[in-house]
């Protein structure tokens, strides 16, 4: 659902010409060619990298701290053969920017790399870390 | 053609501000996005039956498809609109 | 952390641990009049990254809760400097129950004038000035704007005056308390004034904002008025925080538009801008 505050008439561009039937019509411009009419507000650059930069991402989650990850990012029992040790220290931000780019999380070899990143891809809703992640994901800034 | 969901529409003088809850992005619409959104809704309409409409409800001196398509761009790209 | 110190202003706790003695002692002689938290919101920590760093050339290193890495470390005479940047950056990066605006507050009558602007628009020299003139000092970095009410709420930290901000302001206001002069830092010469014994006062008393100016330093003077929509957008780029808070940043900013008319003012020195000011709220 949608919420629109309620407006008089005249401001509201659909209330005057849906609804009623018989109608005076407004004029409508479509606009030239190169014209915008969308603007996206883009948060000044600084607090956006800063706040990027601070967040942290623990692979895995404390909830779940001593288990292992799979090649494939799913946590699994400590020990389980092919999977990875917890990582030493939660990852920052800007590292997991990179490492999803194509680069490396520090400290890991390549498999370590991939089995954290997937982990990390696989994050959801209220694990610690899910926000941090989400908030690179926002295209645009 | 449909309007995306969950849309919190403000309008401000010259402009409709638009806070698209999915991606928490925050748009500013000047005419006519707004009418244009107005008018698909939620449920959709075809290209064609958007312009239809359109010319219906309003007295448009320039129509021009490629207008109306350029201007269908910008809100598929800002994520207002979802193509089916 | 050897010493520590805590502060409340406004609605917002404070934790500020430190390496050395000199800026804790700074801090508790500037806020001495401020209350205590019951549980600090934001921690900041002034440390030496090297062990050597405590006394060598002693620099300051500040952390919190929140950090920007390669920030460049401040010498150990500007450390209230850095205590106060700390405390900023916490704020800027963290808060979240508040829209933040980069803006100076004052009140009259019950009602805030908010000033938005760049650095150097000339938001601090004018709160502080205004407070020589019967107004409530609110803040002069951030103003807090409840989204669930629209209120304004005081945030009253160490007004930073800067360069010859610094004389005008003295010369305004002669008896207040200042902090040391500090000459040389990034920013040229830093002096804090201290807010009065009003402002401290009154802080936990948020208001509903009556007007927002946008001044200009530097220009004949000159005002307009503002429409909603640019109003919104030049408050978008002003805040910290309005993404991070999403819909309510979303709600807090469109209420605050349509119901608060905005001017930007155009002024050649501070006499002409307080005079503006006057005469714009008087209108209101």
């Amino acid at each position: 659902m949608s919420d629109e505050t309620p407006e008089p008439a005249e401001k509201a561009p659909s209330e005057e010409t849906l609804g009623t039937g018989a109608t005076r019509r407004r004029a409508l411009m479509l606009g030239a060619a190169g014209a915008a009419a969308v603007v996206s507000i883009r948060p000044a650059l600084a607090q956006t990298n800063a706040s990027l930069l601070t967040c942290e991402i623990p692979v895995p989650d404390p909830g779940r701290a001593g288990k292992y990850v799979a090649a494939d990012g799913s946590v699994v029992a400590p020990g389980t053969s092919g999977a990875f040790a917890p990582a030493g220290r939660p990852f920052k931000g800007f590292e997991v920017k990179q490492a999803l780019g194509g680069g490396q999380l520090p400290g890991t070899t390549y498999e370590q790399n991939q089995a954290y990143v997937n982990y990390i891809r696989k994050l959801q809703h209220g694990t610690s870390g899910f926000t941090c992640f989400a908030s690179l994901q926002m295209p645009r800034g | 053609m449909a309007r995306a969901e969950s849309l919190r529409i403000v309008h401000l003088d010259a402009f409709t501000a638009i806070y698209h809850r999915a991606s928490g992005i925050t748009h500013l619409l000047a005419s006519p996005a707004p009418e244009i959104l107005a008018t698909l809704g939620e449920a959709g309409l075809s290209r064609a039956d958007l312009a239809a409409k359109l010319a219906a409800q309003y007295d448009m001196a320039d129509f021009d498809a490629a207008a109306l398509a350029e201007r269908l761009d910008e809100l598929v790209v800002s994520g207002l609109v979802a193509t089916a | 952390m050897r010493h520590a110190f805590s502060v409340r202003i406004g609605p917002v706790g404070f934790r500020i641990g430190s390496d050395w003695r000199a800026p804790v002692a700074q801090l508790e002689t500037l806020y001495a009049d401020y209350p205590k938290p019951e549980i600090p919101d934001f921690t900041v920590r002034l440390f030496a990254a090297r062990p050597w760093r405590r006394f060598v050339r002693p620099s300051v290193t500040i952390e919190g809760d929140f950090v920007l890495p390669d920030a460049a470390p401040l010498p150990l005479a500007q450390g209230l400097l850095a205590a106060e940047m700390g405390m900023n950056l916490q704020m800027a990066l963290g808060q979240r129950r508040f829209l933040l605006l980069h803006a100076s507050a004052v009140e009259r009558d019950g009602r805030a004038l908010l000033m938005a602007g760049v650095s150097g628009a000339g938001k601090s020299t004018l709160a502080a000035l205004l407070s020589a003139r019967g107004w409530r000092l609110m803040g002069d970095e951030f103003a807090l704007v409840d989204p669930a009410t629209g209120l304004v709420h005081a945030f009253p930290r160490l007004v930073s005056l800067k360069n010859t901000a610094i004389g005008v302001v003295e010369a305004a206001l002669p008896n207040a308390r200042y902090g040391p002069l500090m000459a040389g830092t990034p920013k040229g010469d830093i002096r804090h004034l201290v807010p009065d014994a009003a402002a401290v006062a009154a802080m936990n008393e948020p208001v509903p904002p009556a007007l927002i100016l946008f001044p200009s330093y530097g220009f004949e003077a000159e005002s307009r008025a503002v429409p909603e929509s640019e109003v919104f957008v030049r408050l978008t780029q002003a805040s910290t925080n309005y993404v991070a808070i999403g819909e309510r940043g979303f709600d807090a900013l469109t209420r605050l538009v349509k119901t608060v008319p905005a001017r930007a003012i155009d002024y050649p020195d501070t006499e002409s801008a307080i005079a503006q000011v006057e005469a714009l709220w008087a209108a209101l």
